[in-house]
């Protein structure tokens, strides 16, 4: 956003551009005040909201944020994130970062295992676990740092399948949605096969890989800036496309998280605000290019896939073009509709997870639960 | 006095500076207290969408019954009160008894020592805690060590576990809080009535239940008050002791850790912004407080 800031400055000396960084919690926290409230004066012109909240707060606060279809080309951008920020077929918002997955691993442990990095386009979460397994009779390590109440993991499977805990028209679809069960199977797998190193919350999960006691992680793009903090990894890292849930229609390409720009109704600034995010963030390639570079900020600009830094090889991940094939599998994400429960859906069932992993219910009899709970709690 | 008689007008005077005087702090009161109260009232009345609201009337309150997510938070928020709050009072009573013997060596250094958890910061005694009851963290190292246990515990990652965790780190904060009061009241305690009691023969539980107890009756009922008030509202532990956090999918593993005060947090700020469905449940949190705080002044059957 400096970078922004600056390239826009440069060629508009008038315009003064604040920027205020919060914590995902404290942003939402004030906006969701401030909004309520219907008071604008604390508001910012731009805001940047997480794709999984986008349709919440657009059907929330009707009328609370600016209609920007027609004067942001949204062809230019990967299609999955234009199609979260539409209502009623108006386009609202300026997608940015891409959550795009990957399956990021250690090279030299897999190695040890008798693996090449051939051996693991493609696969499936079996195979992964099978995988996990050797690599850890070969070399000791758990193959991922797992979190057992996190829900990230099965977000990526989900959406891989192009499913989501809702169907397309907002409904709620968990007990009899064959993705998401063969996703909780998977959990289940995942930790009956011993492959994993129990972590609670995100600096442990960080310091598993980042100490080296795990081999792989399976996440969004915006991962790689913290594992290039253990600059000791170099050179040991690759990364191949995200693995696939054994169901039709499951691709090897997913997405976790990413986030978009949103202006504001009614603000002073607003006229001004969507030049800039028009000039800066839906036209300008050099500037992907060089966030790409400096802070790892993948966009979601499709143009900007061609430029220089994308192709780029990176010595961290062994001369891997990891930007170049990162952009491939953005392509392929299944578009789903987050709808307005996300959250409400992923506490839902995550709550039932200590049971299934216990053996206590089956799952299929948890996700029934799950259902049950979440239509009751969001009153459908 | 009787012998100047203050004439009507200067009366009105004085009443008139006396509203003056106190009406800045009523009109605070009112916008800052009354209102809220009554605003929430009428928002329990409401499902809202953020700012998309309509009226439900009761629908708010019936809807409670069926969502599990809410029965599990008061579950949660029952078994801390049950478990918690009679484990820390009865440590303070203990503790403040024990600290009040004149003959005890360095008495100030043991109750400072005691105290101090709690000028500590919610948040930052919960992160220390979360690190040190991680899988590898202190806690379990420190016990392998001792070969007390051989796998390590998994605090914060098994639901019944996590809920030990919450409830260690609650009574390391509070009980010292707790026993400054039961120390404080103990000071008026007549000396004598010990003395007699020893010269009765009685040993020192006899005189901790025979004398302190009864003695100390009014400042237990308080401190109970203001527990239960305390553990009711309980937030800033369950949230910084999970997973995650706000941002994680469950409170504690299958939100074991789920509160009330959690969960009105949730529907306001993580979930689909329900205000309406969250002021009711801040009213059912004002009910139980009143029908608890009622039972025990019952219980402890003072009569004024």
């Amino acid at each position: 956003m400096n970078e922004a800031k600056a390239r826009y400055t440069k060629d508009n000396p008038k315009v003064e551009i604040e920027i205020v960084d919060m914590a995902k919690a404290d942003l939402e926290q004030k906006l969701h005040t401030m909004l309520a409230s219907g008071v604008k004066d604390g508001l910012p012109d731009i805001v940047l909201i997480e794709d999984y909240n986008a349709q919440k707060y657009l059907k929330s606060y009707p009328g609370a944020f600016a209609d920007l279809t027609g004067k942001i080309d949204h062809s230019k951008f990967a299609n999955y994130k234009v199609g979260l920020m539409t209502v009623n077929g108006k386009v609202y918002g300026v997608p940015f970062d891409s959550g795009v997955s990957g399956f990021f691993y250690r090279k030299d442990l897999l190695e040890q295992a008798g693996y090449k990095p051939e051996d693991l386009n493609n696969i499936t979460w079996d195979k992964f676990i099978e995988i996990g397994k050797n690599v850890k009779k070969a070399t000791g390590k758990a193959m991922l740092g797992f979190g057992l109440d996190d829900g990230g993991l099965m977000r990526i499977m989900l959406q891989s399948a192009g499913q989501w805990y809702f169907d397309k028209n907002g409904n709620v679809n968990i007990a009899n949605n064959e993705a998401l069960k063969e996703a909780v199977k998977t959990y289940k797998a995942i930790v009956d096969a011993d492959i994993i190193k129990k972590t609670s919350g995100w600096n442990e999960w960080v310091a598993a890989f980042n100490k080296g006691d795990t081999a792989s992680v399976v996440t969004g793009v915006w991962i790689i800036g913290s594992i290039k903090a253990e600059a000791t990894q170099s050179g040991k890292w690759a990364v191949a496309p995200t693995p696939r849930l054994n169901v039709s229609g499951s691709v090897n390409a997913s997405n976790l998280g990413g986030s978009s720009w949103y202006v504001l109704e009614g603000t002073k600034g607003k006229d001004i605000a969507i030049d800039f995010l028009n000039k800066i963030y839906a036209s300008d390639n050099d500037f992907y290019q060089k966030i790409l570079v400096e802070r790892g900020a993948m966009g979601s600009y499709l143009p900007a896939a061609t430029g220089d830094a994308y192709s780029k090889e990176d010595e961290f991940f062994g001369g891997q073009k990891v930007f170049t094939d990162l952009s491939n599998w953005m392509k392929n994400i299944p578009s789903v509709d987050f709808g307005l429960y996300t959250y409400e859906a992923d506490a839902a069932i995550m709550a039932n997870m200590p049971d299934v992993y216990s053996g206590k219910i089956t799952v299929e009899d948890a996700l029934k639960k799950a259902e049950e709970q979440l239509k009751n709690q969001i009153g459908k | 006095m009787q012998l100047r008689k203050t004439s009507k007008s200067y009366e009105k005077t004085l009443d008139r500076y006396g509203w003056l005087f106190i009406s800045i702090a009523v009109i605070l009161l009112i916008v800052f207290m009354f209102y809220p109260i009554v605003y929430s009232l009428i928002l329990s009345t409401m499902s809202s969408k953020g700012i998309v609201q309509k009226f439900v009337g009761f629908g708010n309150y019936t809807r409670l019954v069926k969502d599990e997510m809410f029965l599990k938070a008061l579950k949660n928020t029952f078994a801390f009160l049950i478990i918690q709050v009679p484990i820390m009072l009865l440590l303070a009573l203990v503790l403040a008894a024990i600290l009040n013997d004149k003959t005890i060596k360095f008495r100030g250094l043991f109750r400072t020592g005691i105290f101090l958890p709690a000028v500590t910061s919610l948040v930052a005694y919960t992160i220390l805690f979360k690190m040190m009851f991680s899988a590898d963290g202190f806690i379990n190292a420190g016990l392998m060590r001792l070969n007390i246990i051989k796998q390590p515990i998994p605090w914060l990652m098994d639901p019944f576990w996590a809920k030990v965790t919450v409830i260690i780190a609650m009574t390391w904060r509070w009980t010292g809080y707790n026993m400054v009061f039961y120390l404080s009241g103990l000071q008026s305690v007549p000396d004598e009535l010990y003395e007699a009691a020893e010269i009765d023969g009685a040993s020192k539980i006899q005189q901790f239940f025979h004398i302190t107890i009864p003695m100390l009756k009014p400042i237990i009922v308080f401190t109970t008050i203001m527990s239960t008030i305390g553990t009711l509202q309980l937030f800033d532990e369950p949230m910084n002791l999970s997973q995650g956090g706000v941002t994680g999918a469950t409170t504690g593993p299958g939100n074991s850790l789920l509160t009330l005060s959690v969960y009105i947090y949730n529907l306001c700020f993580k979930y689909m912004p329900n205000f309406g469905y969250a002021a009711t449940i801040a009213y059912v949190i004002v009910f139980i407080v009143a029908i608890l705080t009622f039972i025990q002044f019952k219980v402890a059957g003072d009569k004024e």
